[in-house]
């Protein structure tokens, strides 16, 4: 017995980059070795599609791409099922970004599903306003009024001359807002400053580490549901019967979480022998 | 064709740090610093600077050869890129009163100098009175009323049943009642906590740290959910249509760190000292 | 001195009131002014100050080449970078069908080829590299030294767990028998007694296995053991509580310093 709690303290004192090494293996090899393990839908994420299949024919969509490259994992798997799932129950899609990088996220997305996928018409079916400056003010500005913050779309047209937007004006002439969300700005200047004072519904997707930022407010209906990281993306793409980028990462990301909880027990026991040992001598 | 390359050797020095910090690593780092300044630098002129400022001052819709103002704009048509010729135009009408937050953005550059530095305070100012309008509103509406009405609504339903799981029910609400009026009562720090008011924000702490738990568990989600986007793209640019890139330079860097570790691991054994019989 | 610190104070105080004020003011010319004009005259502001952090950086990495100070080669790789970025803003667009303005979100301009290339797997992976260092953490650091610990982790494993597809997969009737031998563990460190901590497993196991073969052993049944629907209820009841309070303790945080630069009480913007 003793022999064998000399190992398990001899283990406790492993250089980190093993426990890198094992990481990585952790990560790198179901991706290779996929399990197919099945994907159940939480209820925030249910909260999403039902709100959004609530929509009624031809509603105006507002979507908000503030992410970029380094949580483009997460979140871009859920902008395009979602984007997919309001182009199949035929809804206009308006796109905005309170983040720079946001603008070539959306640009990709809707290259990918407007335009391969679907077949839409710029301006007729999907428009990119683009990225601006100022945070939370560029929020209020277009809940006040977008034509003055947005005089031309992202590829430079005068907002006048685009079809789509005609008789948009603020933020209370959409019917649905949604907020792919990594941080500052996003969801929660999302409800403060136009959901909230306006009354129009928001959902939201967000990164694992927001989420709990924005649950209370899930909680309190100020934000009907979240997709909640890549696990909530691909619980979107099971909802929505797409299976995409979210669905083939779940498995790494199982083994992944499996590996660091064995490693907290482990740890733990081996703090556990320690402490037993501090005491008998 | 070179991309993939870059992208690839780029991922992979800034995972080499893994190992130990070595000059790969330093290099990709500085070059993370300069290249994301630059992006940022010039996506806020090309999206905002231009359009909604030097458009507003010199729009297209009011170029006139004759006026003052736009021969000035002329002369800056040097940089044609900026001020295309015919005034700017973005759909605004001339706004001179924007030539305000011009005067204040040239008096933020301005304080680089150590001598000019209180310049920027002007600057400064305005958007800390401005966000500090706007945080003080939405704040309180959103975060403190809106969740109390949160809180307060859902306890008196009738239609939900006593206790559910999954679902919403009465006694669910209670806990979050209970909790977050603990959890508030923690954070009071005007009185000490002791006797039943203690008794009440040890409980509090005790929601708190299942709170905390949650969000250590979705940190860690995720952090995975990105090393997984970083691995898929080292998987593709594997690839044979992007020459195996990953493999070669993976290598490369393996070599590279394997023999200046064996180096140095050389000449510390040399540099100590011998010890004579 | 007036310049330095009376007039910064009075255009926060002036700016801030009016701000605040337009939230509650139904006059259409100041509303105009608050919510169009001084939003803009804002993001035009947040705009110099981008190029202000970016003209001190490369403020300080110059005089780290120019005084050779330690690591200066490397700056030469940051100076570099920020130049190429600068060349691709608005120097050498690479695509002549796209016009000045619009080609730093087209395609086939240089500005996306960095964008793509380099930004994006250098900000990805910046971020990626955590994962390695929170599993590390895991391991070396997270320790279960008292109940506050105990509930963190224990929450965090099993929204974990529960959260991806693995949970799911994992019966609740594996988790009552390992909670039998958690019991029987802890049972046995109070007690030290042999028998009644043997009594205690056999008769954990006993009740389990009965009530799992009388129900037919189903996967998600008793639903209060099975890690999806119990990190469900976690996620949405006492952990919305914590999360609740502290989002209405900052909140109410935020507004007390809201009002403070508001009314000129907190000058720390001006150094003060």
């Amino acid at each position: 017995m003793d022999k064998i709690s000399d190992y398990i303290l001899k283990a406790g004192t492993i250089d980190r980059r093993w426990i890198f090494l094992i990481i990585g293996l952790a990560v790198l090899l179901p991706l290779f070795f996929p399990l197919g393990l099945p994907i159940r839908a939480t209820n925030a994420t249910q909260k999403v599609y039902d709100a959004v299949e609530a929509l009624e024919e031809n509603s105006k969509v507002l979507v908000s791409f503030e992410y970029g490259p380094s949580t483009k994992p997460e979140i871009h798997p859920m902008a395009i099922g979602l984007l997919r799932h309001l182009f199949t129950n035929g809804h206009k899609v308006f796109v905005t970004c309170l983040w720079p990088d946001g603008q070539f996220m959306a640009d990709e997305a809707l290259d990918e599903v407007a335009k391969e996928e679907f077949d839409l018409t710029y301006g007729e079916d999907y428009v990119i306003l683009g990225f601006r400056p100022g945070n939370e003010a560029v929020v209020k500005g277009m809940v006040s009024n977008i034509r003055k913050l947005y005089t031309t779309d992202a590829r430079g047209t005068l907002v006048d001359n685009i079809p789509l937007m005609k008789n948009i004006n603020k933020v209370a002439d959409f019917d649905f807002i949604f907020s792919a969300s990594a941080g500052y700005p996003g969801t929660v200047e999302w409800v403060q400053y136009a959901s909230d004072p306006t009354g129009v519904p928001l959902s939201t997707g967000t990164t694992s580490i927001m989420v709990n930022d924005i649950m209370p407010m899930v909680n309190s209906g100020q934000v009907k549901g979240i997709l909640a990281g890549m696990p909530g993306a691909a619980e979107y793409e099971a909802l929505i019967g797409t299976p995409g980028i979210g669905t083939s990462g779940m498995d790494a990301q199982s083994i992944a979480h499996l590996v660091i909880v064995l490693f907290i027990i482990f740890g733990n026991i081996t703090y556990f022998i320690e402490t037993q040992r501090s005491k008998k001598y | 064709m070179i991309g993939p390359w870059i992208a690839a050797f780029l991922t992979l020095a800034i995972f080499s740090y893994l190992y130990k910090d070595n000059p790969f690593y330093k290099v990709a780092e500085h070059l993370f610093v300069g290249i994301s300044t630059g992006y940022w630098t010039s996506m806020f002129f090309w999206t905002q600077i231009q359009p909604n400022l030097f458009g507003r001052l010199w729009p297209a819709s009011e170029y006139s050869s004759d006026s003052l103002w736009y021969k000035f704009y002329n002369l800056l048509g040097v940089f044609s890129s900026v001020f295309p010729g015919g005034g700017i135009d973005k759909g605004h009408h001339m706004e001179l009163l924007y030539l305000l937050p011009f005067a204040l953005g040239i008096m933020m550059l301005l304080s680089v100098s150590s001598k000019l530095s209180w310049m920027a305070r002007w600057g400064i100012a305005y958007t800390v009175g401005m966000a500090a309008g706007l945080r003080a509103y939405g704040f309180l509406n959103s975060n403190v009323l809106g969740q109390i009405k949160g809180s307060a609504f859902q306890i008196f339903n009738s239609d939900l049943p006593f206790f559910a799981l999954a679902s919403e029910s009465i006694f669910n609400n209670f806990i979050i009642l209970i909790g977050t009026i603990t959890g508030l009562m923690y954070f009071y720090f005007s009185r000490e906590h002791t006797g039943n008011f203690g008794k009440l924000s040890k409980l509090g702490i005790y929601f708190l740290m299942i709170s905390f738990g949650a969000s250590f568990g979705f940190a860690v989600m995720g952090r995975i959910s990105l090393l997984i986007g970083r691995f898929v793209d080292l998987i593709t640019y594997s690839g044979s249509a992007h020459n195996h890139a990953t493999l070669w330079l993976l290598l490369a860097m393996i070599l590279l760190l394997g023999y200046s570790a064996f180096t140095d691991k050389n000449n510390t054994s040399k540099d100590e000292p011998t010890i004579e019989k | 001195m007036i310049w330095k610190r009376q007039i910064p104070i009075l255009i926060a105080t002036v700016i801030g009131f009016a701000t605040l004020f337009g939230w509650f003011i139904d006059h259409p010319g100041i509303e105009s002014f608050v919510n169009d004009d001084a939003t803009q005259w804002y993001d035009i502001l947040a705009s110099f100050a981008i190029f202000l952090g970016a003209l001190n950086l490369m403020k300080l990495q110059g005089k780290k080449v120019f005084k050779q100070q330690s690591g200066w080669q490397y700056s030469l790789f940051a100076i570099g970078g920020f130049f190429f970025a600068i060349v691709a803003g608005f120097i050498y667009k690479g695509n002549d069908a796209v016009e000045w303005g619009v080609h730093v979100t087209s395609k086939g301009t240089l500005f996306k080829w960095m964008f793509d290339y380099m930004f994006t797997p250098l900000s990805a992976t910046m971020f990626a590299l955590l994962a390695f260092f929170v599993a590390s953490a895991s391991y070396r650091a997270f320790r279960v030294r008292n109940l506050e610990a105990t509930l963190l982790l224990v929450s965090g494993i099993i929204i974990m767990v529960g959260r991806v597809p693995l949970g799911s997969s994992i019966s609740s009737w594996f988790i009552m028998y390992l909670m039998v031998l958690i019991v029987s563990i802890a049972v046995n460190i109070k007690l030290k007694d042999k028998k009644i901590t043997f009594s205690t497993f056999l008769g954990g196991v006993l009740i389990v296995t009965i009530w799992g073969s009388s129900l037919g052993w189903p996967i998600d049944q008793p639903g209060l053991f099975y890690l999806p629907i119990l990190q469900d209820w976690i996620y949405n009841n006492p952990n919305v509580a914590g999360a609740r309070a502290i989002m209405i303790g900052i909140g109410l945080g935020i507004f007390a310093t809201s009002i403070r630069y508001i009314l000129g009480i907190e000058k720390s913007y001006i150094g003060e």
